[in-house]
């Protein structure tokens, strides 16, 4: 069936006044629910802060590339001695 | 200004057992060892890195050049305080051989204790942010403005992985101090956090 024939484009416009006002509601509510946030000691705001910053994941792999170029590791004095 | 953290070897301390466990023996690192640590600990390294440099290129430079060293030193690991707190301190000291080298330091003055002078009621009350996403940009200008000593102090005790001991380890002072410390780092923190609104 095609959308854009005259029949379809009132129930298209519709739906997409819908979705709007779907959006638009959890917009809000996540707005809502942030402006909830109050911490009572600075730690507490540097907890929430570190919590939700992320890792960048290149991190993992340049390490990765550079403990691969590393020259290996000679064996500790312990392990010369008494074995694995 | 000489270094606030020390590369000394922390005494073991019955408080600071943590379940952040050393490791059993002391071998060469092992690539699969060292991802196991990276998995555990390099979100808490790079948050550190992140907040005492304020930039995130150079705090991902710090967390893989932390890790890096890691991997080199573990034979040195002493395995008298927790993978935690030695990475803390290995972040700590590259950081603040960072900030050294580009004259970053802040200097601590009595400019902090005219502001929790000024602001005493906003120090008393509740942090409140209106957007979660504004919170990193208002605590980085807040650590800014802090003495990086008592900065450094919240970031550590905010890691409820880290006992008091283990802060005063990493900070060179005993956990009373520390416990003392804290109180006006607080406040301190509070005062500058709500200028920054």
């Amino acid at each position: 069936m095609n959308p854009d024939s005259p029949n379809q484009r009132p129930q298209l416009r519709q739906n997409q006044n819908q979705d709007a006002e779907q959006n638009l509601a959890e917009q809000t509510a996540a707005t809502q629910q942030a402006a909830a946030l109050e911490f009572a000691t600075g730690e507490e705001a540097i907890r929430r802060d570190a919590a939700q910053t992320p890792l960048p994941p290149a991190i993992a792999e340049r390490l990765r590339k550079s403990i691969e170029n590393e020259p290996k590791q000679s064996e500790s004095w312990w392990k010369k001695i008494f074995g694995s | 200004m000489p270094a606030l953290i020390d590369e000394r070897p922390v005494e073991p301390q019955p408080e600071s057992i943590d379940p952040d466990a050393p490791l059993p023996v002391r071998v060469p690192l092992e690539p699969r060892e060292l991802a196991a640590i990276y998995e555990e600990h390099a979100r808490a390294i790079y948050y550190l890195a992140l907040r005492m440099l304020g930039d995130p290129t150079q705090a991902e430079d710090a967390t893989h050049d932390v890790f890096l060293k890691a991997y080199r030193k573990l034979d040195d690991f002493k395995h008298q305080s927790s993978i935690r707190t030695w990475l803390y301190r290995i972040t700590i000291n590259h950081c603040q051989n960072l900030l050294q080298t580009w004259h970053r330091r802040h200097i601590f003055t009595t400019d902090d204790e005219a502001i929790c002078e000024r602001t005493a009621s906003s120090a008393e009350s509740p942090l409140r942010i209106l957007e979660t996403k504004e919170l990193g940009e208002r605590i980085q200008k807040t650590l800014d403005a802090l003495p990086e000593e008592y900065g450094l102090l919240l970031m550590l005790v905010a890691d409820e992985k880290l006992s008091y001991d283990e802060v005063g380890a990493l900070t060179s002072q005993s956990a009373d101090a520390v416990r003392g410390k804290l109180h006006r780092a607080r406040k301190a923190f509070a005062a500058h956090f709500h200028q920054t609104a």
